[in-house]
């Protein structure tokens, strides 16, 4: 086990630029999540640090020893694929024992340790199959033994869950965050999905366009985002966006004029708010709505509704929030589209970001 | 969707008929085998002989130098398909894999060669021969063939390498493995089916070649091929056909066979497994 340094690494791909200067420090045994949207360069970021890709420039050090020109083999990590990346032509067992074989290990030796892999991942039975007569879970848990049978100083998780069916993905996530808290090595994990990213990181590192936006645990992130950006991108719904304008300390929204806690000069703003955040009926502030869409999920309900002179232009731009502002409520009663409505929130849990930096005020 | 036994019928049938066209011509190359000369040349011809002439072929590899041409074949097609997998799986690989400034054209290039008629090389590659002391060397017809045949096959494998995921190499390589080792332990056992399709294109283009063969080894009757010692069989005034088609299946055997050893690998799907 060990930790990573990864020192001002930026990739060109010609002219373009897909990562720039990209610096982390990570911890022996902490499971760090790159998380954002496609084509941000998180996998690129991953394949560099496997030694799949060279970087243009920059230094990436794992435990003590630099491995910037290394080659993957001598890197010692390992990595588990988006599409598994099972060898076709062997046995469940070789596909474990593969890295093992490379390394020269002794035959006997290679068996003890694939049959204790085995046994862990629940894979033992299947250790004479081939890859195609095993399920999705299977191959993903073969693809992981593979990973851990090596002992290696880190693990490179590539989106290893993208491929399974939502039930299967939940299951396989705490399997993951399970085999982590037991064997303590080293995660950088890459995905899109941002409810992995909270649900299994120590830290988390958002990016877009080859540019760390935040790097903090899921926490913080959800309670202070540092953008614009990192905002929207965590949380499901996202969060709400608004113009609005403060004077003298005071905010104006919905038609309601209230005292601000943040550190905000007067000016334009821009005005976030989490789904959740907003109560049904009488609160610290208060204002009515006509809903113009409600989903139930059962448990709780999207309530849709148009943010009238307080719209956002980018965010109507946003497939997502083009249908208007969303209320997220629990345990409502029935709720008709059209009728009013009465909606609060507590001005504390606002968010305020700079129009045009678009970096949250604090 | 249920087929109708009618559907189901018609099917089968329409597939006998092609099969029937299809296997009409190795039907009648070995009934003119089995024919007397008079039962060849009657009208109308009979669709199988009175007496089937099995001694034909005794006769034919007894009498004729028939197996060592057959020899002389199989060395040239063998040593022709060896050369071309050789070059054609590092470049059909390359091709697949690097993107190097000017590749796709280097590659298209490669096939311009294939673009050329055979007949239209023969000249050059007969001076090319000649210099290096290859003529009547089977030899010349090793490297002759490749030259042909190096181009597709290339392309066939580059098509081959591309549906293999680049993720197999990558894991490859993470497990120790360095690039060379990475296409060895496991790019090439996953293209087994591509390398036996493009290895037996390479063999059966080999050793169906006559124009290259005949230019070449003209004067050295040792190392004549099926091909080329098979027209030596026709007369100036009597040509025996019946030993010419008993020749002819000879000539076939090696081919059927290395079709039955072969379509077990021909069955794609290996990769099958190694992805979601």
């Amino acid at each position: 086990m060990a930790g990573i340094s990864i020192q001002n690494v930026y990739k060109n791909y010609g002219a373009l630029n897909v990562l720039k200067e990209f610096s982390l420090e990570i911890s022996d045994g902490e499971f760090v999540v790159l998380v954002g949207p496609s084509g941000c360069g998180k996998s690129t970021m991953l394949k560099i640090l496997a030694g799949l890709e060279p970087a243009s420039g920059g230094k990436i050090l794992i435990g003590d020893k630099d491995v910037t020109d290394l080659a993957p083999g001598d890197r010692d990590i390992a990595m588990v694929f988006q599409n598994y990346a099972l060898y076709p032509h062997l046995t469940v067992g070789q596909n474990i024992g593969f890295g093992l074989k490379m390394r020269g290990m002794p035959k006997a030796e290679i068996d003890k340790r694939v049959h204790a892999v085995a046994r862990i991942l629940a894979v033992e039975h299947l250790l004479d199959r081939r890859p195609k007569a095993l399920s999705g879970g299977q191959r993903q848990r073969v693809a992981l033994g593979r990973a851990i049978v090596r002992e290696p100083r880190a693990f490179l998780m590539d989106e290893p869950l993208s491929n399974l069916d939502a039930k299967l993905r939940v299951h396989t996530r705490a399997e993951i965050s399970a085999l982590h808290k037991r064997i303590g090595v080293t995660t950088v994990y890459v995905t899109h999905d941002q409810i992995e990213a909270m649900t299994m990181a120590d830290r988390v590192v958002i990016m877009r366009d080859g540019v760390i936006q935040q790097i903090a645990d899921p926490d913080t992130l959800f309670a202070r985002p540092a953008n614009l950006f990192v905002a929207g991108f965590i949380g499901s719904p996202g969060m709400n966006f608004m113009s609005a304008r403060i004077e003298g300390g005071r905010l104006t929204l919905f038609g309601q004029n209230f005292a601000t806690q943040k550190g905000a000069r007067d000016g334009e703003v821009i005005v976030g708010i989490r789904p959740e955040h907003l109560s049904l009926g009488q609160g610290d502030v208060t204002f009515a709505v006509r809903p113009t869409l409600v989903e139930s999920l059962g448990s709780e309900k999207y309530i849709y509704f148009d943010p009238g002179e307080n719209a956002y232009g980018e965010a109507a731009r946003d497939e997502e929030r083009g249908k208007g502002l969303i209320a997220r409520i629990a345990h409502s009663g029935p709720v008709r589209e059209g009728d009013e409505l009465t909606l609060s929130f507590d001005p504390s849990e606002i968010h305020l970001f700079d129009p045009k930096t678009e970096k949250a005020v604090d | 969707m249920q087929r109708t036994t009618l559907q189901t019928l018609s099917l089968y049938a329409g597939l006998a008929v092609v099969c029937g066209v299809l296997l009409f011509p190795i039907y009648w190359l070995f009934v003119t085998a089995l024919s007397t000369l008079a039962e060849i040349r009657q009208l109308p011809p009979s669709f199988w002989p009175a007496d089937p002439q099995w001694s034909t072929f005794a006769k034919v590899a007894t009498e004729r130098p028939i197996l060592l041409w057959l020899w002389n074949s199989t060395l040239a097609a063998l040593g022709s398909v060896a050369l071309s997998m050789v070059v054609s799986v590092f470049a059909g690989y390359s091709l697949s894999r690097f993107s190097v400034k000017g590749g796709r054209s280097l590659g298209l290039f490669i096939l311009t060669a294939k673009m050329l008629p055979a007949t239209l090389l023969v000249i050059p590659l007969f001076g090319i021969f000649r210099s290096m002391g290859l003529i009547g060397s089977l030899w010349s017809l090793v490297l002759a063939h490749a030259t042909l045949i190096i181009p597709f096959t290339t392309w066939m494998l580059k098509g081959y390498f591309d549906t293999i995921p680049r993720e197999l190499e990558q894991a490859a390589m993470v497990d120790g493995c360095s690039p060379l080792g990475a296409l060895f332990r496991v790019v090439l056992p996953v293209a087994t089916p591509g390398l036996a399709a493009t290895a037996l294109y390479a063999f059966v283009l080999s050793w169906a070649d006559y124009a290259y063969a005949r230019t070449f080894l003209t004067n050295a009757q040792g190392s004549w091929t099926a091909n080329l010692g098979i027209t030596t069989m026709k007369g100036e005034y009597v040509t025996d056909w019946n030993e010419i088609s008993a020749a002819a299946v000879f000539v076939s055997v090696p081919i059927i066979l290395i079709y039955l050893f072969l379509e077990r690998y021909l069955v794609g799907g290996l990769t099958a497994g190694a992805e979601k």
